[in-house]
Formats: structure tokens, sequence, C-alpha cells
């Protein structure tokens, strides 16, 4: 379980809190996803939930913050490492450089922990199956995609076992098949169910599909905080700055025109727009009587 | 940016990187103790030179050890030879004469800087930079000291390529980077500035990352690749710290001229 | 102003063919999205506008301007490029000096380059940010300095790199309207996106490239609805395009209202 107690926290010569009364806890093995506006906080609380905040940042901080039973501000950053990876959004800034190939940059977390090299050769081989990318261990990291590299990034901090992974943004500077490529390995991990996955992002589409939960910041508090259904049909999410998704919007607008079933609870994925809107006979006479009006000519 | 090269007949790849390390520094100190510029050429045919045709490297290693010597050799025989004080002309050209003594100066100091690269780049054109630090640090060197090197050998390339998007992007803004040297020192700034601001974002987010990889963990790092060695090995780099003992020792005793 | 592109090709230092005989024309007033898969020939295309790069075959005309002829400086009072990263560009103090940088390389007086300057600022929405230090603002404010600092140079033609690259919807929304407002203003935007919704209800026009060549080019509407053939540039249809095409639609609706209407008009019943 990681969870915050009432934090604030105030980056090091900046006025404005980043975090303001943040209470938030994450059970194990959930996936929870973050959203909102850029500034609002996704960033900072990412490293609150890793560690960085307060050991690398410094700062203002108040309230607790505890992964499991530790509570981060007592414990070493480097203590934390293992319980908690997390993945930012520049792939390339991510590769260590101290290391030619990707598997011994996987190898890199386990060197710095100790572990003996006949149980290090497992772990390597069993992560990069498990991220997909067994067919680049010979490469160098610096010759990759970025989509490659990020999931080189990802299996890197999955080497070393940790019990939650934060992801921040990780797809924003990939392109649409690299983002696919990491969304994938991100859903492969939530389907294990060992691992708690937090993950900050902007893409709307695949978060509907498979988050467990959805938090929303906003001015460093959290706004919202419940099923990924509830937070995007509300109508309140505009005010925060988000965009509903777009079958939302669709669907909304349908039902003012008699076009979606009022019954009917708004979409948030493709497959329930497709049949939300293919599904009643009563929108086919709708459609019809549109179609008739428009046709008569008014 | 890396130097070392792979797929040659293997045999010096395969030793140790520190038998390597002890070998160069041998070679060095003998070139260099020994007097006189006779030595220097006795160290590099009897040691280098074999060694490097036994490695299988002896063009790539010529070629690079002349791509460095040549130019110093070069400017050093012309400025000692033309301006050494009081020295004993022996040709003349037109006004100026080189002097004897200017020559031979620039020849020790040339066949020592090639012994000296020489034996570098024995080490360098056989050994993995990563295998090498690794070696190292297994011996004390400090881990971070060791991160840098290897970091910045594998990123500096990449400095290259943001270098010529800069480039790109300013000129794009109307940024003139030809013609006169007024014009060229004022595009300095706009073009070395996001390089510089640019990294340091950069590097903060690396230690970031090798920070949550346990980077400044303070117990004892594994690591993943076993370094070759044998006896005969460990026997040899016993062996290698005898002979620049008994060399020095020589010298300071003054047996050596 | 005319971009006038004609069979071009280009082909790296290293031997890579990037673009294999491209022709396009792109009018004053015309917003275009240029997608498809890395690799396409999108960058390397609009790099010949600024004359970044010089055509291997073919030509690239800006209004009356061959680019093989031009210096990039002198393209750049044409061409205004907002490139991908906008750390590859700040190196000034405060945002307000990193704006007046194109404008004085053009030679403006003072009190032009001045107004220029608080004009970009007003329309990328960050007037009250003039005397920060870029560094100081976050990377996706620094991506709308870096597009000020192209807007100040006013130029007929505008390209812009992936700019929604990490926006929330907010900062895509005001991107869109900036857009659209050029394209009142008369001016000719290009854009390359991976954002292929954003595309869609900006871009009127929108050109598919895959492996150096045009795919489609066309209105935004039909292009969009052609699945097969994005896919072969690894390009996916919009969300209301992907939903519509589902319900048996063969139009791409290019927004809510659009999307209303197709379904209306061409969603055989059930």
């Amino acid at each position: 379980m990681i969870a915050l107690d009432a934090v604030t926290y105030t980056y090091p010569a900046t006025a404005q809190p980043a975090l303001r009364e943040v209470s938030l806890s994450i059970p194990d093995g959930q996936f929870c996803a973050v959203i909102g506006a850029n500034g609002a906080g996704k960033s900072t609380l990412c490293y609150a939930l890793s560690g960085f905040i307060p050991h690398f940042f410094r700062g203002e901080l108040s309230g607790r913050i505890r992964i499991d039973d530790v509570d981060t501000q007592a414990v070493s950053l480097a203590e934390l490492v293992q319980r908690v990876g997390l993945v930012f959004q520049n792939p390339f800034n991510q590769m260590s450089g101290a290391k030619f190939t990707v598997r011994e940059e996987v190898a890199f977390g386990l060197e710095n922990l100790g572990v003996p090299r006949a149980e290090m050769q497992t772990r390597i081989a069993r992560t990069l199956e498990r991220v997909g990318i067994a067919d680049l261990a010979d490469r160098s990291p610096f010759a990759l995609s970025g989509g490659q590299q990020q999931r080189v990034a990802i299996a890197s901090m999955l080497a070393m076992d940790p019990r939650v992974l934060v992801l921040d943004e990780p797809t924003s500077q990939l392109d649409p098949i690299g983002a696919r490529e990491v969304f994938e390995t991100i859903r492969a991990l939530i389907e294990e169910r060992g691992t708690t996955v937090i993950l900050a992002e902007h893409k709307l589409e695949w978060i509907a599909a498979f988050a467990d939960r959805l938090v929303v910041l906003a001015n460093g508090r959290i706004v919202m905080d419940s099923s990924p259904r509830q937070v995007l049909t509300a109508p309140e999410l505009e005010r925060y700055h988000i965009g509903a998704p777009r079958y939302v919007q669709a669907a909304r607008a349908a039902r003012e025109i008699g076009l979606w079933p009022a019954d009917r609870d708004l979409p948030v994925t493709l497959d329930e727009a497709t049949e939300g809107f293919s599904s009643s006979s009563s929108l086919n006479s709708t459609r019809l009587d549109l179609r008739n009006s428009r046709n008569s000519g008014n | 940016m890396l130097i070392y090269l792979t797929g040659r007949s293997g045999r010096l790849h395969g030793l140790n990187p520190i038998t390597k390390v002890m070998l160069t520094l041998v070679v060095i100190v003998c070139g260099f103790v020994l007097p006189g510029v006779w030595a220097t050429w006795l160290v590099f045919g009897s040691i280098v030179l074999p060694l490097s045709l036994w490695g299988g490297i002896a063009g790539p290693l010529l070629r690079a050890v002349a791509r460095i010597t040549l130019p110093f050799a070069i400017s050093l025989f012309v400025i000692q030879g033309l301006f050494f004080p009081g020295g004993t002309p022996i040709l003349s050209l037109g006004p100026v004469s080189f002097k004897a003594e200017g020559l031979q100066f620039a020849l020790l100091f040339a066949s020592r800087l090639f012994l000296l690269s020489s034996a570098f780049m024995l080490l360098l054109l056989t050994t993995h930079p990563g295998l090498l630090m690794l070696a190292l640090v297994q011996r004390g060197l400090p881990a971070n000291l060791a991160y840098i090197i290897v970091a910045t050998l594998q990123i500096v390339p990449r400095f290259q390529a943001r270098a010529a998007s800069i480039l790109d992007a300013q000129r794009a803004r109307g940024l003139e980077t030809t013609g006169s040297l007024l014009r060229r020192l004022r595009a300095i700034v706009p073009l070395v500035g996001p390089l510089v601001l640019g990294s340091l974002v950069d590097v903060e987010e690396r230690a970031i990352a090798i920070e949550a990889r346990g980077f400044s963990l303070r117990r004892p790092k594994t690591s993943l690749i076993d370094i070759p060695d044998s006896r005969a090995e460990k026997g040899l780099r016993r062996g290698l710290i005898v002979a620049p003992v008994v060399l020095i020792v020589a010298r300071l005793a003054g047996w050596l001229r | 102003m005319d971009v006038r592109v004609r069979d071009l090709g280009y082909v790296y230092p290293t031997g890579v063919e990037a673009l294999r005989g491209v022709t396009l024309d792109m009018a004053s007033g015309e917003a275009v999205a240029i997608v498809g898969q890395n690799g396409a020939g999108k960058t390397t295309l609009v790099k010949h506008f600024v004359g970044l790069l010089r055509p291997t075959r073919g030509d690239v005309r800006i209004g009356d301007w061959d680019t093989r002829t031009k210096s990039v400086a002198q393209l750049a009072a044409r061409v205004g490029y907002v490139f991908q990263n906008p750390d590859d560009q700040l190196f000034s103090r405060t945002v307000g000096q990193e704006i007046a940088f194109g404008p004085r390389n053009l030679g403006l007086g003072e009190s032009e380059v001045r107004a220029r300057v608080a004009a970009a600022l007003e329309t990328v929405g960050l007037a009250d940010q003039v005397d920060r230090h870029p560094y100081d603002l976050m990377q996706t404010q620094r991506k709308f300095v870096a597009l000020a600092s192209v807007l100040a140079l006013d130029t007929p033609v505008v390209v812009l790199d992936e700019p929604t690259t990490g926006q929330d919807a907010a900062g895509v929304e005001r991107i869109g309207s900036i857009v659209e407002r050029l394209q009142a203003q008369g001016k000719t935007v290009i854009a390359i996106s991976h954002d292929i919704d954003f595309c869609a209800e900006r871009f009127p026009r929108v050109v598919v490239m895959g492996q150096g060549r045009v795919l489609l080019d066309g209105a935004a509407g039909d292009v969009l609805a052609r699945a097969e053939v994005l896919a072969q540039t690894y390009v996916e249809p919009p969300q209301l395009a992907r939903l519509a095409l589902r319900l048996g639609a063969r139009r791409a609706p290019r927004n809510v209202v659009e999307f209303l209407q197709v379904v209306r008009e061409e969603v055989p019943f059930t």
C-alpha cells in the first residue's frame, strides 16, 4: 500500500505549493491513473510517491508519505528505490550512459543492489521477456527508437522487483507506435496483478479502458477520485481544463437530440460508443424523423 | 567515439584489462627512464610492435599513432630546430638555420610521444571501455568517476546531433552563421546557449534516473560481466612490476646515463 | 503565400532516400496537416521549405522564390519554422528577449520589434511572463515561447513540427485557435503531427506520407476515412472517425457536430 496523508509540498525558491493537502491511499495491485492540466501537480505527485520528494528536491514538505509501513522521510532515498520504480517522459535521459548493451542497462540497478550474478542473469532474462524486448538485448541503448528506449527504462525498473511502478507521462514524447508499445507493456504488467501501477497521462482513451481508478489533480489538490467512468463522464471535468474523451462529448451531444438512449451510460471507450449508437430502434426513428424534416426543406 | 576495435584476432582482446594497463605503464616507464632516443625505439620495437602484430592490430595502431604524433613532430622539429637557444647550426635555409641540439631535442621528444601514444593505443584499441572501467572500479577507482568517464563517451556523440539541430533551429530564425568574424562571434551564444542550458535539464533528469536505480546505495556493487583472468596473467602482472622498479632504481642510482 | 513542391526527391548523405518524388501545392490561407509514421519523410519535406535541405531532384518554391537560390536566413523571412524541441532554440535571459531575437535578425527597428513581441506574447497567452527566464517555465510553456518567437517573424508561411506534444487540453485548444487565426490572416499553415485528433479538428486538408511518398492528399473528411491506406503508414483514424466508420459511415467527421451529421445522414438503419 502506498499512501499520502495530507501532503503539502513547495519546491525550493517557489512561492506557491505544488501539492496542497493531498491525501491518497492506493492499495496493492491497483492501477491508478492521474490526470490534470499541466502544472496541476502530476509530476510532483509522482516524485512524492517515489521518494524523490523530499530527498532529491528538498523544498518544504508537510504531511506523511508511506510506502507500506515505511515513512519515506525517515529512510534514505537509496532504500526507497527498491520499493518504487519511476519512469518519466524523456526516454533518452533514462538511459544511464554507463552501459553499452540493453542487457547490461537492465542489470545496472541489480548491480547497484549487489545482487549475485547468477540471480541477476535469471532476473534479467525474465524481465526482458516480460517487457517484450529480449530481441534488443545486445543492442546499444542509444541506438533504439523512443518507444524501445522507454521499454528499456521500464524493464530496468521492473528488474529490481519494485512493489510499485510510477510512470509520469511515459508516452508524451513518443510517436503512436511507441506509445502503443508502452501501453501494451503496462497492460501486461497490470494483468499480472502483482505490481501497483500509478500512471500520469494525458491520453484518456487508453486510461478509460484499463484504469481501476482515476484521480484528477487541479492546482495541487485532488478534486476527483473515482472510477474512470464516473470521472470522465462528469460534467464538471471541463472546469479543471481537462477535455472529456470525444466519445463522451459525442454521446452527450447526441443525447440532447435523441440519438443516444437517455437511460444509457455515456460511453468512455470506442466499443461502448459503437454499441450505444448502433443499439436501439428509437434511434432509427429519430434519425428518420430528422432526415425527413431536413428533406422537407426547413 | 569508441576507438575500440572488435573482430580482430582477439588475442590481446581476451586479456584482462589490468594486465594491459600494466603493460602500458611498464612500456611508458621503460621508455622514459632508459636514456637516449635509441632506448625509446628499442622498447617500441621489442615490446609494442610485436604485441600489436600478435594481437592483429598493428595496422590500425600505426595509423592512429601516426595521426596523433605526426603534426606534433613536425612542429616540434621546426620550432626546436630553428629556435633552440645557443645551438650549433647544421643546415641553413637562407637567413635561418636548423640547430643540431634543437633537432636532437625534437627527436627525443617526438620519439617519446610516439611511444606514449602507441602504448595507450595498444590498450585502447583492444580493451572495451566498459570492461576497463569495471576492472579499475574493482580495484578501487571511485564508481562516480568511472560513471562520468563512460557516460561522457556515450553521450557526447549525441551532443553532436543536438548541436546540429540547434544550428538548424537558429538558422531558421534568421541567424547568420557564415561571413565576417563578427557575425560568427555573434552566433556563438545562440548556438552554445541552448546546448548548455538543455544539457543542464538533461543532466538533472539523468541523475534522477540513475538514482532511481540505486546508484548511490552504499553497498558493494556486483557485476553482470565477468572479467576474464587467468593464473598465467596474474603471474605476468606480478612479474611486470619488477622491470620498471629495477630501471627506476638503476636510474636513481646513476647507473644509467 | 503559395508553397509549390514539384517532384521533390532527397537522398541523405548517408544514402537514405527520404523523399521519392513528392508533388504538392499549398495556397495562401490553407492549413495543411502532414501525417505518417516516423521515417516517412515529413520532417525532411518541410526542412526544404526553409532551405535547411536542398533538393537532390525536383524543386520547391516559396512564392516566387526557388529555395535553391536563397539562403536559410533569407527564407526565414518567408517561412517561420517552429521546431519540435523548444530547448533547441531558447538561449536568452528573458522570454521577451528570446522572442525579439528573430525580428531583430530580420533587421526591424526597435519599436517594431517591441510591438511584435507584445503581440506574439498576447497570442500565446504568456504576456505576464515576459521578464521571466525561459527555463523557469514548464517545458510545455517553453513550447509556447518558441511558437511566439516564430509568430513574431510574421512570416507568410508557418511550419509547426509536432506542436501539441505534451500539451494538456487547454494548450491544444490554444494552439488550435492560433492555427485558425493564422489561417484567417491568409497565411499558409503547415503542421506535422502525430496527434490525429488535433489534425482532424483544425486542419481542413490532410496529406498522408509513407516511405518518402504522398499516399493521400485531400480534405480531412475524405482522407481520414481511408483506414487501410492510413494503416500502411501506421496512422489510425481519429477517434470520432473510427466510431463513425464502425457505424457504417464513409466520411470521417472532424468534430462532434460533423459526427452527429454523419450519424443522422449516413449511418444505415439497424
